[in-house]
This record gives structure tokens, sequence and C-alpha cells, in this order.
């Protein structure tokens, strides 16, 4: 409905039961996390925008992405102030919303491993040893004689 | 030998030289702190230490005096006196009891037990149990939290078993219009007739069978008094429930119990209670303590219900025991994750046990409750999120948690406690409704052992019945009540006229 000359469309105010001539696309995120204590198996643990109600991560899910959703609690976490920088200034990590999501219809949810195990193949198994062995070395030969008992070699007559 | 020498002396003490003190004979290396002064030197005279006290020569002057002759000294025994105490000498070598540690922790808890083991009363016994105040668990009954029934029994250790015990045929009252059907599901190999034996129990001068159409008559008009004959008003936002299912429920409990009184000698005695309090406190499990001065403690995990049922009858005799004490009817779900996680909040207040009435009120076991189900937990609001599947589990939450801190309370005032196991079951009955759908709830209470020290060898489980929820009637329209409901009405009748065996 844009306007004739480049002109930016005006809209009528929008009243429940009237048309719906416009059409917002969130411009929230949801990031779903691993949670930091275990959760039961139907919780997912998500962080959400600052600005986000419990009937918008409801909707959220529902819509877009087709979760039956159960139930949801939200609680902001505080960021803290205590670091400083090189000017002595507080430096404040950012606040943020955490949701707890409970599925419906039985669903459960278990957080993938994101950062798997590899399969090593002896190749590497090998070069892992002989890279083991050889820090160990030059370890030693760091530290000194055994026999001094930790003192530096520079000491003495 | 000084004149205040012993006569006799013992083989391996020094002999007491005459004119020392006596302190002076083989004093411990390095712990006498003072030195012994000799008549005539002066205190600076001796090594440059701390001047002696003169006080210790004065004890060496009287202490001369005590070894008359005949007086025994600490080394010496009397040849002729029989053996010497036979039991030990020194006070048992126990841990401390202000310590940090594991020993000591354990200490106080042992001392605690014998403490409230030897309280002379009840409410003495009581109020050492809940005398120490710690953040604990507010648990609930109606709550609108997902799969709490699942929860509720792991805290309480309960197993739930669908659908109502078998009773048996002779505690049943003959009710004609449904007899042949119940009598069949007795499991008894002695089930009589219903007749035979039921006739001699009621009293002479009422009729043996109960009238199905008398009962129906008195729910159906307790029910259209309070919905239709009597003009209200609207509803107050979000109290429906107080405005008709109360005053419904309360009207049909109290007629069918004065009703049945006559059948049923129990609810002549008993004594029905509108809106009373039950309260329990336990502990279950343990947890590591997580802020505050007392981080990193391990603490049990304490739970506390405070319900406050509709309706409650109360009765001086115990129902009886619905299967043996040591029966096993099912598994307890086990969760591994805080109960926070339900979501369950913690707060510290009273630790109260209350069963409706205090400890000296002759009714002190319970017969039946009746529970209200809240507005926010409507069977129409959970249809309207489609959590179908969580109407049932308000129900079943419901019976469970009210009906565990009602029995447990009641086996409380009894005297037993978590160290003190029950020797007997304690049955109580339950019924959750929301003015239109009854659920029938029966629990039977053998053990009250939860702590983790006391659940390690304990293999009873506590058992509750429990069925669905079925309406009593269709709905009301014009005067009339339409789809009545006989099964429920008989199920309701069957809970009042429960009774002991003996009566």
């Amino acid at each position: 409905m844009a306007a004739a000359g480049g002109r930016r469309a005006v809209y009528p105010l929008f009243q429940r039961g009237g048309p719906q001539l416009r059409i917002f696309r969130p411009n929230f995120f949801m990031l779903a996390v691993r949670p930091g204590v275990p959760q039961p198996e139907d919780t997912v643990q998500f962080r959400v925008s600052m600005e986000m109600t419990k009937l918008d991560i409801r909707n959220y899910l529902e819509r877009i992405y087709n979760v039956p959703v159960a139930a949801v609690r939200t609680r902001i976490q505080y960021g803290a102030n205590n670091k400083r920088n090189h000017r002595n200034q507080r430096v404040k990590k950012p606040d943020y919303k955490v949701a707890y999501v409970q599925l419906g219809q039985g669903q459960t949810f278990q957080f993938p491993n994101l950062f798997p195990e590899k399969e090593q193949d002896a190749e590497t198994r090998s070069f892992d040893d002989f890279r083991d062995k050889y820090m160990e070395k030059e370890k030693q030969k760091e530290e000194g004689d055994p026999r001094r008992g930790g003192v530096p070699d520079w000491f003495g007559l | 030998m000084g004149r205040w020498a012993p006569n006799h002396v013992a083989p391996k003490a020094p002999p007491l030289p005459a004119r020392q003190p006596l302190l002076q004979a083989s004093p411990p290396a390095g712990k006498l702190r003072y030195h012994v002064v000799r008549r005539g030197q002066s205190a600076a005279a001796v090594g440059g230490h701390r001047p002696a006290p003169l006080c210790c020569e004065m004890a060496a002057l009287g202490a001369r005096r005590l070894l008359r002759p005949g007086r025994r000294w600490f080394s010496e025994t009397v040849p002729d006196d029989p053996a010497p105490l036979a039991g030990p000498l020194y006070p048992p070598v126990v841990a401390s009891i202000t310590a940090k540690s594991k020993a000591a922790k354990s200490l106080r808890l042992q001392r605690f037990n014998e403490r409230v083991h030897g309280a002379a009363t009840v409410e003495e016994k009581l109020r050492l149990y809940g005398k120490l105040q710690r953040p604990k668990y507010m648990v609930y009954p109606q709550t609108f939290a997902l799969n709490a029934d699942r929860w509720y029994r792991s805290f309480t250790k309960t197993v739930l078993v669908p659908g109502m015990p078998p009773r048996a045929a002779a505690a049943k009252p003959p009710i004609a219009a449904a007899g042949a059907a119940e009598n069949g599901k007795a499991p008894e190999p002695s089930a009589e007739a219903p007749g035979a034996t039921s006739a001699p129990e009621l009293s002479a001068g009422t009729s043996p069978y109960p009238d199905m159409g008398e009962l129906r008559s008195l729910a159906c008009d307790a029910l259209l008094q309070e919905s239709f004959y009597q003009k209200k008003k609207r509803p107050f936002l979000y109290r429906d429930q107080d405005h008709t299912p109360g005053p419904f429920l309360t009207q049909l409990v109290s007629t069918l119990a004065s009703f049945l009184s006559g059948r049923n000698p129990l609810l002549a005695a008993s004594s029905l209670d509108l809106n009373p309090e039950v309260n329990f406190y336990w502990h279950h499990g343990n947890e590591v303590v997580v802020h505050g001065h007392r981080k990193g403690r391990v603490d049990p995990v304490r739970f506390q219900i405070d319900d406050n049922p509709h309706l409650q009858i109360r009765v001086p005799k115990q129902l009886p025991e619905v299967v043996p004490l040591e029966s096993d009817l099912g598994h307890v779900p086990v969760i591994d994750h805080k109960p926070s996680k339900l979501p369950l909040f913690k707060k510290q207040y009273e630790n109260k046990v209350f069963i409706g009435s205090k400890v000296a009120d002759p009714c002190c076991y319970g017969h039946t409750q009746f529970h209200l189900l809240p507005d926010k937990l409507r069977r129409e609001r959970f249809i309207k999120a489609h959590l179908e599947d969580q109407i049932e589990v308000v129900y079943r939450s419901n019976g469970i948690a009210s009906l565990f801190a009602w029995t447990a309370a009641q086996a409380m005032y009894q005297g037993f406690w978590n160290e003190a196991d029950v020797t007997r079951p304690f049955v109580s009955q339950a019924v959750v409704t929301d003015g239109k759908y009854f659920a029938f709830f029966c629990y039977q209470l053998n053990t009250l052992a939860l702590t983790s020290e006391t659940i390690k060898n304990n293999p009873r489980k506590n058992i509750c019945w429990g069925t669905d929820s079925k309406p009593l009637y269709d709905v009301v329209e014009d005067g009339d009540v339409k789809g009545f409901n006989d099964e429920v009405l008989l199920q309701l009748v069957n809970f009042l006229l429960n009774r002991p065996k003996e009566l």
C-alpha cells in the first residue's frame, strides 16, 4: 500500500475487529541453550529477548515452529557489573531473559552434544603420542636436575 | 617417714619424703604451670618463672593433713577390700556436640532422636519435631503444575492403584439397585450373601436396604435448591466455586451423613467440620545447601503441606486396613531432579502438623474429606489450552497430597514419627470434585519413615486407590436434573458407610 511519489504510506489505527492491513514479523530471537543445571526431560531452556512475554514465547513456538507448548516460565538474569577495564570503569555484562518451556503431548528434548569426541585413526593417535612425549622431554629439560630439589641452576658458587 | 605417712605403702608408689610438698611427687613434664615453693624460699628464687602462688603451698599443707594414718591416697589400694568398681573409671569418649564434623552431626541427631522418643506427651513430641525452622518446599495439593501427581508420589513414596479397593462383602451395605454387580467383585473366598450378614448388624427398626430413590431425591433436592430455586446474584469474579458447587456439596454431604447415620453408628459418633485446616511437615531425601552461611552442608529436603478441604468427617475409631501393612502393589516413581523444577518454591515458616482438631479431640481418626477444586483449575481452561491429559492429574495430585498429609498427621497424633514407624496402617478416604465431576480416593498410610536414613531399609510403600472423574449429572434445566448418574452417588454412599468390622 505504498503511496505515490515515494512518500510513506499511512495506515489507519488498528482496533479490535477491524481489518488486518499490516503484518508485523517479530524482531525477536530465541536461542535454545544447554541448561546449566539438569532439567526434566520435557523442559527446554531458551535465552529470549528482554521484551518478550510468556504469551509471546508460546505463540512464537507454536505458530512459527509448530512446537506444542504446555507451560512457559521466565526469569531475568542480571548481568554482573563488577569487572573493570584498563580505565577502572565498571564493565557490565548484559542482562538477558531465560525461558523454561515445558513441551506438550508428552514430547521430550535433550540438548545435543555439539562437540562429540572424534574417532581417532592410527595416524592421529601415534602423532598425539609422539607430541605428548616430545612435550614431556622439553618440560624435563626446562626443570633442571631433580637432585637439586627445585633450586635454580644459577644458585651456587 | 613423718608421722603423717600411711602405715601401708603400695609397692609402686614412691615413698613420700617428709617435709616436702606432696605435689612435687612425679609431676608430668611440662604440664604443671606452677613451681612448688619450699618453706623459706622466695618465689623469685625459683628459676625466674611466674611467681608461684602461695596457695599451692597451702594446698600441700592441707593435703598433708589428709594423709593421717588409715587414710588412703590415690594410687594406694587397701588389700583387704573386695575388687574395685567393676565398670569403667572414666566416662565414655564421645564426639563433640558443637564440632563441624560428621561424628558430631550424627551425635546431635542421635540426641535429638532420644529427646523426641522420651517426650512425655504427643504435644511435646510434635513441638520438638517441628522446632527447628528452615526453608522448606510448600507442596500445594491443588496445583496447576504439569504432571504434579508423579512428583507428589515420589515425595510421599506412594503407589497409585487405579480403581477402588475391593471391599469386604460384610462391610458393604446391600443396596438393592446395584447389589449383585458389586458383590461379584468381592474377592474374599468366605463372602456370604450380603443380606445374611448385614441384617443383624443394622439396628432394629430400620429397613435393611437404603433406598436408591430416596438417596437420589436427596441429592437432586440439594442440587436444585442451590442452582435453580434459590435466587442468587452473579458470582464474584473467579469465585464460581463459592457460588453454587460449594454450598451444594456442603448440603449434599450433611444431608447424606445424617440420613445414613442410622445405618452407620460410626457416622453418628463422627464430627463434621467445614473448611478445616490440615497441615503436615516431613523430610525426604538430601540436598546440598547452595547459598548462605550454611553453604556446602548436606541437609534433608523439607516439605510442608497446608491444605483446606471443603468438608471433613472425623471419627473416634479407625477405619480398617484395606491390604496388609507390607503389601507391594506397584512401583513408586523416582525423580532425580530437584523439586524446584516442578516448579515448587521454598519458604520458612511454622512447621505445623494438624489433622483438623487438636490432639485432645476424641475424634482423632479420619474418615472422609471433600475437596472442591478452585476456579483456576476448571476443565474448560485445560481443554482450551490443549492440556486434556492434565485434567485427571489435578484430581490425582489433590487426592494423593491431601490424603497423605491427613493420614500422616493422624499417625503423628498417635505418637508415630519417622524414627518410630507406624505399627498399623492408617486409612482415610477423599472425594475431589469441581461441583459436577467427582473423583474418589482411598489412601492407606503404611510408612512414615521417609528420611534418607530411615528409608534405606524400609520396603513399605503407601498406597492410594483412585478413580477417574465422573459426572454426577449432565445438566440442570427448568427445575429438572438431567442425566443423573447413580454410580457416583452409590460410590459416595459406600464411602460414607465405611466402618470398622466390629461396628
